[in-house]
């Protein structure tokens, strides 16, 4: 079984942080997410967040709600969340879910986040 | 015979710890994908799966997952059974509102796990436990 935080890690580009969430994490992996991400966001006085869930085959309520409340986090430390690649069938089910994941900016993949950053695109917002 | 109910494959996960919902899903996933249900289905009864199963380890401590395949008039179905002898669901029908949690959660688990699913029924007493079942078709 995996320990907190060691299947997370948090990688720095630039002043951007890139995290690539597991195909399947548990429950204490997600909670990690957002140990490791806020930590890391003050060591490295990040700009933001690009979080990488092209792996990630479920999300249910439990992670949603871990990945908004770290937008928010992240947010309120003067940083920008940008979530890219999630899988077609996983963005069917959370949306017939009714996960809406409102007010986090979204892009299709690293590539595009990176425009977002660097300026000139404007960001799409998930959600309502 | 076209309307018997034939049971193929079946099996069961106990879920006693954090680390089980994870193994549900798995068991979940590999079941539903050798039974031909498409990607979108898989990940539709996989995540309802999860929902049940941390509602299972969260409320009840412990209990269990059965799931088996289910055909009838040539259609096949995964079924999948959540049983624990918790403290039961008082009120079902404010359960299954929307954002409604005796738990601390977001209130989604059981109404969205009922949206992912075709059918869902509870069976519930307090004191005694609860019993969730839920099934999707295979498209054809």
């Amino acid at each position: 079984m995996s320990v907190p935080g060691t299947n997370i890690s948090v990688i720095k580009i630039r002043d951007i942080l890139m995290v690539t969430m597991p195909p399947d994490p548990d429950d204490s992996t997600v909670a990690a997410l957002q140990e490791n991400v806020l930590t890391a966001m003050e060591r490295y006085s990040a700009k933001g967040l690009i979080l990488d869930l092209s792996s990630v085959e479920t999300l249910d309520s439990f992670f949603a709600r871990t990945v908004s409340e770290t937008a928010q986090m992240v947010a309120l430390m003067g940083g920008r969340t940008i979530i890219v690649g999630m899988q077609p069938a996983v963005a069917v089910t959370a949306t017939q879910m009714g996960l809406t994941l409102s007010r986090i900016e979204t892009a299709l993949n690293v590539d595009r986040a990176l425009d977002l950053y660097s300026g000139g695109v404007s960001p799409r917002i998930g959600g309502r | 015979m076209s309307d018997s109910i034939k049971t193929h494959t079946a099996g069961q996960v106990e879920i006693k710890a954090e680390g089980d919902i994870v193994a549900a899903r798995r068991a979940v996933r590999e079941a539903a994908t050798q039974l031909g249900f498409g990607q979108t289905d898989v990940a539709r009864i996989v995540t309802a799966a999860s929902e049940l199963a941390r509602n299972v380890y969260r409320y009840a401590g412990e209990g269990v997952m059965h799931w088996r395949s289910v055909e009838q008039d040539a259609r096949v179905a995964i079924e999948l059974q959540f049983v624990d002898r918790g403290p039961g669901i008082v009120d079902v029908d404010l359960a299954l509102k929307e954002g409604y949690s005796t738990g601390g959660g977001l209130g989604m688990g059981l109404p969205g796990a009922k949206r992912l699913a075709d059918e869902m029924d509870i069976e519930s007493a307090a004191g005694l436990g609860t019993t969730v079942t839920i099934k999707k078709w295979r498209r054809k």
